[in-house]
């Protein structure tokens, strides 16, 4: 008989693969909350007075996590604000900046705009069609990664952030551990958690709270909820080696249920191993043409910005 | 049996067979139910609800793969 586990309803709307647990909208929507609520005070994320930076993309996982950190706002436990990245993708990126300001708006939290353009002086659609002549070049996902790292952490210390927090979710994070994997980059898998380590006082902590949600149960949360989210997908994320291996996982786990959870979960023992054994302690000191932290000379963002002027 | 089927903006009267439930609809219009979220008359339902002639089915492509 399909009916929820917790209260009888025989109005299901999951049948958990991973556990068999049978839950009604309510059910889900309140064991979903509680389950983000406990991770944040398991793996101690948040601190009364925290002031979190929250990037919303509006998407279905920035969106949901909005939704629950707006409910430890309005406990007076955090401060809240919430930041959009415009990357410039044409044709992509619009829509979700008029939905995230949406929802910022309807819960009143505090909302900024801030654009590639204006900090790099080009967008990531230019980028890219300058990149598509070059030898030796990267996917956009790489130009992203690196661009948006850099505006979240100078924005975060422009706002007084003590806390950034990211929607990334169960199957963003097993992706990421299977990747850098594959591709033997252990350097970065001693940086994979649920909260960064700060190794110098101009990184603001970064935050996982949606770590162990599986991507199709946030989907799942915001459809119940009846929340305004951004469903599309990024023109450029098709391109990459991220895509491929979760194309790799999502067919696993139809067979595998648990398949995620467990990667996740043998990291996790893994990397105090991995830390000791890899972790480099460089000095951080800071770009000496953008006075954000880095071990090089030059961050990342102002190495590939260097390179296209010397072009 | 007739259903309506609605995808994105897309919404069409579809016929068919008895007894079929939502995962064997979805797998006849070719769409992975793990990336779908799927409300039958309103109400979301998985992947075994059956679905009765009349039905109003509603695909929402939720997540987005390369």
């Amino acid at each position: 008989m399909n009916s929820c586990d917790k209260c009888g309803n025989p109005n299901i709307i999951i049948k958990k693969k991973q556990s068999g647990q049978k839950l009604c909208k309510d059910c889900f929507i309140k064991s979903t909350q509680n389950k983000v609520l406990k991770d944040i005070r398991k793996y101690n994320l948040l601190e009364k007075g925290d002031n979190v930076l929250l990037g919303l993309s509006g998407g279905k996982d920035s969106v949901m996590l909005l939704d629950i950190l707006n409910t430890l706002k309005k406990r007076n436990i955090i401060d809240l604000m919430a930041v959009t990245i415009d990357e410039g993708i044409c044709g992509y990126r619009e829509e979700g900046i008029e939905i995230a300001a949406r929802n910022a708006k309807k819960l009143g939290v505090e909302h900024k705009v801030v654009t590639f353009k204006e900090y790099f002086g080009m967008t990531l659609d230019d980028i890219i069609s300058k990149n598509n002549v070059k030898e030796g070049r990267r996917n956009a996902c790489t130009y992203c990664g690196v661009f948006r790292r850099w505006i979240f952490n100078r924005v975060a210390r422009d706002e007084g952030a003590t806390k950034i927090a990211t929607g990334h979710n169960l199957d963003d994070e097993t992706q990421s551990i299977v990747m850098n994997y594959l591709e033997g980059n252990i350097q970065n898998l001693t940086r994979i958690g649920v909260k960064s380590e700060t190794r110098s006082n101009r990184f603001t902590v970064k935050i996982k709270p949606l770590r162990e949600i599986p991507e199709k149960e946030i989907a799942l949360y915001v459809v119940a909820r009846e929340l305004d989210v951004h469903f599309a997908g990024c023109p450029y994320a098709g391109e990459s080696f991220r895509a491929e291996v979760g194309n790799f996982i999502k067919e696993l786990s139809k067979e595998h249920p648990t398949i995620m959870y467990s990667t996740l979960r043998g990291f996790d023992k893994m990397k105090p191993v991995l830390k000791r054994e890899f972790s480099q302690e460089s000095i951080v000191g800071v770009c000496e043409n953008c006075g954000e932290p880095t071990v090089a000379r030059l961050c990342k963002a102002c190495t590939f910005l260097t390179d296209w002027e010397n072009e | 049996m007739k259903i309506k089927l609605i995808i994105g903006e897309k919404e069409e009267l579809i016929e068919i067979s008895e007894n079929k439930t939502v995962k064997n609809l979805l797998d006849i219009i070719d769409i992975a139910s793990e990336t779908v979220v799927v409300k039958k008359n309103d109400f979301i339902v998985i992947d075994e609800e059956i679905i009765e002639d009349g039905d109003l089915i509603e695909v929402i492509q939720v997540i987005y793969g390369g």
